[in-house]
């Protein structure tokens, strides 16, 4: 029984339960959903952790922000690391960073790319930056390509 | 009793047919969320490490959701003005009137000619109306083709006269006649003229870069020519920016297969 005739037979019914509604309403409802959830998780938070080279918690050490702008990435804001060497961004603007550390005598971490489901979407690193040990290492180079896709350190 | 030939051999080459034009489409999505060069050597069947990074940064690069609300307005302008359009067209031909011939010669002789030679007057016109820059202008010279009409006159030539001619003697006048009587009985060929139409303004690309005079006036083919000219390292994102126009065309197709291709072949067969 194809969509018109059960639309036929079952009148107001039918003309709602049939695929050329259901679909685009089962679309409607999954855009809706992700639009909610992307509305209350868009504070623009970047948290994670900084470690030296030992893996003991680094406090003071500068994190930057680097966002992707046209074809570069632009340094955005910086914070310190708190006594455990935790960090918390806010107000990041973009879905395409990246995060470093550096702290005078420990040295500085790589570049960790994050790429973001959706502008400014709250996200942890499971993955902590790991100053390099050298002092006059130069800070903030990237870990990977910066147009290559990295997988979601969240 | 007959005996009946094994159908497996139709289904394989069916089967193989179908892979072979279905492999640019799994190429185009495979690329969209791997990020692979086209001419890398091997290629990987198989998208390595795939995302969906590509289809945001896609979102993000371009105002998408503005295209796609333009194309999705011109789209649904089309297709209303289609079918209406078409439909009384279409009934009109299978009356019969003097110079009918004519007026089907010419239709047909008018589908030799491109839409590229006619632009011009179709700008002034549409200048003329001061419907530029708007979503009816964007529309409105697909507004009736003549292929759907055929499309329409070929499913009303399959409804039997005596039904118009008794419609009449109950008194309906014509317009009636088309929108209760032949419509309900010719939803292939509307859901033909449903998806034809739909493809070809949601596709349609010089017109809208013609009339169109500002960014939030444009239209997803538009977007994609925009998104081109600016972005760099483009074989993920643009391959996602593809499959993010082609989706909702393919999707009506799925929708309403069984009546296009019921609309289409409609009055190809007699008995």
């Amino acid at each position: 029984m194809d969509a018109y005739s059960s639309s036929r037979r079952n009148g107001w019914r039918g003309w709602l339960l049939n695929r050329f509604v259901l679909v685009p309403a089962v679309i409607l409802g999954v855009a809706a959903a992700w639009d909610l959830y992307a509305s209350t998780h868009d504070d623009g938070l970047v948290a994670g952790q900084v470690f030296d080279a030992q893996g003991k918690p680094v406090e003071g050490a500068d994190v930057t922000l680097w966002v992707f702008s046209f074809t570069t990435f632009a340094e955005n804001r910086s914070v310190k690391t708190d006594a455990d060497g935790r960090f918390r961004i806010m107000g990041n603007p973009s879905h395409h960073i990246q995060v470093s550390a550096v702290k005078p005598g420990l040295g500085s971490s790589q570049r960790i790319p994050i790429r973001l489901y959706f502008r400014s979407q709250n996200t942890t690193l499971r993955v902590p930056l790991v100053l390099s040990g050298k002092a006059h290492d130069a800070p903030g180079h990237p870990a990977r390509s910066a147009s290559a896709p990295g997988r979601l350190d969240l | 009793m007959m005996r009946r030939s094994p159908t497996w051999p139709i289904h394989l080459a069916l089967t193989a047919v179908c892979v072979v034009m279905l492999v640019p489409f799994y190429w185009v999505l495979k690329t969209s969320v791997s990020g692979e060069n086209i001419f890398s050597y091997p290629p990987n069947i198989i998208p390595q490490d795939p995302n969906i990074f590509y289809y945001v940064d896609v979102w993000y690069a371009i105002p998408f959701a503005r295209y796609f609300l333009n194309s999705v307005i011109v789209s649904a302008i089309t297709i209303a003005a289609n079918v209406v359009f078409n439909a009384m067209a279409g009934y009109a031909l299978t009356r019969e009137f003097r110079g009918k011939g004519f007026i089907l010669m010419l239709f047909l002789s008018c589908m030799m000619v491109p839409f590229q030679a006619t632009i011009i007057p179709a700008y002034l016109i549409t200048g003329q109306l001061g419907l530029l820059n708007s979503y009816v202008g964007l529309a409105l010279p697909q507004f009736s083709t003549i292929i759907c009409i055929f499309v329409f006159k070929a499913s009303f030539d399959a409804i039997p006269g005596s039904l118009i001619d008794a419609a009449k003697v109950d008194g309906l006048p014509e317009w009636r006649i088309v929108w209760t009587i032949m419509l309900p009985l010719a939803k292939s060929a509307m859901a033909t003229n449903v998806i034809l139409s739909f493809i070809w303004s949601w596709n349609n690309f010089l017109w809208p870069l013609i009339m169109t005079r500002t960014p939030e006036m444009q239209t997803l083919p538009l977007g994609l020519a925009r998104f081109l000219s600016y972005q760099e390292d483009t074989t993920g994102a643009l391959y996602a920016f593809c499959i993010m126009v082609l989706a909702p065309g393919i999707l009506l197709f799925l929708l309403a297969q069984k009546e296009f291709i019921q609309g289409l072949t409609s009055g190809a067969t007699k008995g």
